[in-house]
């Protein structure tokens, strides 16, 4: 009689559990998973075996069913940046745990997983679309310089994190065309190249716009992004900003080459 | 499990589902017992792991649900039962030829000097 009362509760708390699938699943598979829920316990009941511990089991194991489900429901092109996304942010997790004065806020962890997961979405977006490694590859070296030189501006700032040079949005300028600028053109690698020549030179007229309208700060910089290379001078304000826009040029030369390759696709 | 194919190799638990479902249709606790009693205790499967492969089994071809029917030595309850199908046994009997050949390879492997298996 006991026993009867353990499964029946376990059984309904069973039922609770198995709300958690997917409803195309829960509705095919959830009534005949209870009853062999049912099953197993009446069982081990009649054996005389305890109910909890391998109740508890089951509940562990069914919930990793469903988190194998749910997963599966979700599009390869979302989960695949989202596992990566996933893999990423553990450095900074066991950073923050393990490196000393390693301490990000939470919305930094936020933060820079929204950046890495809408990087990675917008490769899988846009590379998806075209079989072609050359224009993937183009894709590929856009999508990283965008973002390294997002994480950099937010991060540190281009020009350095206490610098008095308000130059953050003007970067965000060269993100937004780069955006507006491949909805623009579709995409299409001739159109690609035009728009990632076109931030290359956005990127490079950010210290010129700096030289003229803040040109005493800008000689008296603390430090420009990769100290390891620049010394914080103009010089070194035009050589942290050349490397982005260098890459963004290696990419240009790739959508022109992909261009080359599937001449079908030039028109913009 | 790509639909109608029959040559990828089978993880453990189609396997042994095939297996439990080859002689005859079972309802998932059936199929649970039966997998138990060919492994003799070494494969257990939860109904998470089951019900899973279940449906992409059905969805691969492999498997269809029966009728729903009441099991005479369990209760009055309904149960969901399985069936193999044609695709299913093709792909089993390509799964344990496949099994065959390895063990044939480690037979002839084990006769030359030098080499031996298990304990």
């Amino acid at each position: 009689m006991a026993h009867k009362q353990s499964i029946r509760r376990l059984r309904n708390l069973y039922a609770v559990l198995l709300r958690l699938y997917p409803k195309p699943y829960r509705e095919r598979f959830a009534e005949p998973m209870e009853q062999t829920f049912n099953d197993l316990l009446r069982e081990r009941a009649d054996e005389g075996k305890g109910l909890l511990g391998f109740a508890l089991w089951i509940f562990v194991e069914t919930f990793a069913g469903i988190l194998r489900e749910t997963l599966m429901t979700i599009p390869k092109y979302i989960l695949r940046p989202l596992v990566l996304t996933a893999i990423i942010m553990l450095f900074p997790t066991f950073g923050s745990l393990y490196v000393t004065d390693w301490h990000w806020h939470w919305y930094s962890f936020v933060f820079a997983g929204a950046l890495v997961f809408a990087a990675a979405l917008g490769y899988e977006l846009v590379a998806r679309r075209m079989n072609n490694k050359t224009y993937r590859l183009a894709v590929g070296v856009a999508v990283i310089s965008a973002f390294a030189m997002n994480w950099t501006n937010f991060a540190v700032g281009v020009f350095g994190e206490f610098d008095d040079i308000p130059t953050k949005p003007f970067y965000w300028g060269v993100i937004l065309i780069g955006l507006i600028g491949a909805a623009a053109v579709r995409f299409k690698p001739r159109g690609m190249m035009y728009v990632m020549a076109a931030m290359a030179i956005a990127q490079m007229t950010v210290p010129v716009i700096a030289l003229i309208v803040w040109p005493v700060e800008i000689r008296h910089l603390r430090h420009v992004a990769f100290p390891m290379l620049f010394a914080p001078t103009v010089a070194g304000a035009f050589g942290a900003n050349a490397i982005y826009a260098a890459l963004f040029i290696g990419s240009a030369l790739l959508f022109r080459r992909a261009s080359r390759l599937n001449p079908q696709m030039t028109q913009i | 499990m790509a639909k109608g194919t029959t040559n990828a190799p089978l993880t453990p638990a189609v396997l042994h589902i095939l297996l439990a479902l080859s002689a005859q249709e079972r309802h998932g606790y059936g199929i649970m017992k039966m997998v138990e009693a060919d492994s003799q205790g070494k494969v257990k499967m939860g109904p998470g792991t089951l019900y899973g492969s279940l449906g992409r089994m059905i969805e691969a071809g492999l498997i269809r649900e029966s009728d729903k029917k009441i099991d005479p030595e369990m209760d009055d309850e309904r149960r969901v039962y399985y069936k193999i199908t044609a695709l299913g046994q093709k792909a089993l009997a390509a799964e344990l030829q496949r099994y065959r050949e390895v063990i044939a390879v480690a037979k002839r492997k084990s006769r030359q000097p030098g080499i031996a298996y298990g304990s």
